[in-house]
């Protein structure tokens, strides 16, 4: 039986939360994204597993924010992806939001100009940030 | 029927009767006639049958259903009995039903429904008085109050305002229990439920120095149903998750069309906070009426433990459902699922 397949409904799992959480101490956050959505993909429709990546990409989003100045941190582009941004796999609305930073524009006014919702921007900079496309200073 | 003894059946005090898909009554005990009389027969047969409104009789669902053992109940002369299957295997198309008297009992819960119902009524009409009185002399520009007076007359407003809600909640739970809960069939624009819930909760939480945000899109479609409850429903879920939700945390309130397990297409709506979580004993009974989270509040204050037992009976009444996920002192995420229905 395969990782994914163990994964039961929410009665049948009281073990899910403990395993999250063990993962999140032991792997980190993003990888313990990583594995819920190959729960997911395994079991789709699965509502509960759905909160669980919520509860990650929030808590990713609030390490985030907490990173600096919170909401007026400016994120700025890295030399390495300056050098070569070809080696990052950005998504269309990651790549809209890295055309934005400018090294000026703090994070509330991003929020303002970015045509997506407050949270999903955030998360996307989060992302961009872990994978070292861009860095926070006050 | 060799499964079982008549002898020993006829002198328990349970009503019992083996009834077939068409209604026959095979076997009833002898409490079964001394309860029902001779014109019990014909309800059977009449309930085996849908009747000319198109009702289901009350006997159909344990024949299209064999794992069926939730109590149904059902009106006879007068008085209320809960009906429920017997294991017991049959080699025929038959079932052995127990037949319970709750008559008494639910007219207990009326009464204790309209009770409650007059209580909390009557209880508003003076409290809408204070909070209209506190609100008019906050409000006022030529009230000359010093600030000490003016903090305590703020004080004195939040607690009838988190009074008011208390009674609420009492109100919708006392409509719930007296079967009086009905949802209208409104066309619903979702994404400006959440928008709105979020706007009126952001001074609470800014306060209280927590970030609350949206998480959807403008695209959400049109459902049917109360915007009324579902306002009601999600600011529950989200002052919740501000109660719970530490410093520099962060809420999130977010929404899209997803697919579910029978492949169609619902909007699942997420509550999600960097609070205190629950425990697995929490996440069992976090549902049930009258009972709160064993976590600690970090805001202070208690609620009637209905909060959440009233926003599953909204769910639930619009057809969709609520599920908890949480981790312990990592957050907590309240997923609701509601169907899309097209106007008819």
């Amino acid at each position: 039986m395969t990782e994914a397949q163990s994964v039961g409904t929410e009665r049948g799992r009281p073990g899910l939360p403990q395993l999250v959480a063990q993962r999140i101490k032991a792997d980190g956050k993003w990888a313990t994204l990583v594995w819920l959505h190959q729960q997911q993909r395994a079991q789709p429709g699965d509502v509960a597993l759905r909160g669980y990546v919520e509860i990650l990409r929030v808590t990713i989003v609030r390490d985030f924010l907490a990173l600096a100045t919170g909401m007026e941190a400016i994120p700025k582009l890295t030399a390495d992806f300056l050098n070569d941004f070809n080696k990052f796999d950005l998504t269309a609305q990651e790549g809209y939001l890295i055309s934005q930073i400018d090294g000026r524009t703090n994070i509330e006014k991003l929020l303002k100009v970015s045509p997506f919702d407050p949270f999903s921007t955030l998360f996307s900079l989060a992302r961009m940030n872990n994978m070292r496309a861009i860095e926070i200073s006050e | 029927m060799t499964l079982l003894a008549p002898a020993l059946l006829d002198n328990l005090s349970i009503v019992i009767a083996v009834v077939t898909e068409t209604g026959e009554v095979e076997y009833k005990n002898r409490l079964f006639d001394a309860t029902f009389g001779p014109e019990a027969e014909q309800w059977i047969a009449r309930a085996a049958r849908t009747n000319v409104s198109g009702e289901r009789g009350w006997l159909m669902p344990f024949f299209a259903d064999p794992e069926m053992h939730d109590p149904v109940e059902a009106e006879f002369q007068d008085r209320t009995y809960s009906i429920q299957r017997l294991d017991v295997p049959f080699d025929t198309p038959q079932v052995a039903l127990t037949f319970e008297d709750v008559t008494r009992q639910r007219e207990m819960e009326q009464a204790k429904s309209d009770f409650t119902s007059m209580i909390v009524h009557d209880l508003r009409g003076p409290l809408s008085g204070i909070q209209g009185t506190l609100d008019f002399v906050l409000s006022s520009e030529d009230a000359r109050i010093d600030p000490m007076h003016e903090e305590l007359l703020l004080e004195a407003s939040h607690e009838s305002e988190r009074m008011m809600g208390l009674i609420n909640e009492l109100l919708d739970f006392s409509k719930i229990e007296s079967g009086n809960f009905e949802v209208e069939n409104d066309p619903v624009y979702l994404a400006g439920i959440l928008r709105r819930s979020v706007k009126s909760l952001q001074t609470v939480a800014s306060r209280d120095n927590v970030h609350l945000l949206t998480g959807h899109g403008s695209d959400l479609p049109t459902i049917h149903g109360s915007a009324e409850k579902l306002t009601q429903a999600i600011i529950n879920l989200v002052s919740n998750s501000v109660k719970f939700t530490p410093q520099n945390g962060l809420i999130v309130v977010g929404g899209r069309v997803d697919r579910n397990a029978d492949g169609e297409d619902e909007i699942v709506v997420t509550v999600t906070d960097t609070g205190v979580g629950m425990t697995p004993e929490d996440l069992e009974r976090i549902f049930q009426k009258y009972k709160q989270s064993k976590s600690k509040s970090i805001r202070g204050g208690s609620g009637t433990g209905l909060g959440l037992y009233i926003v599953k009976q909204i769910i639930e009444a619009h057809g969709g459902s609520v599920t908890v996920s949480s981790v312990h002192e990592v957050g907590t995420s309240m997923v609701l699922t509601l169907p899309i229905r097209r106007a008819a």
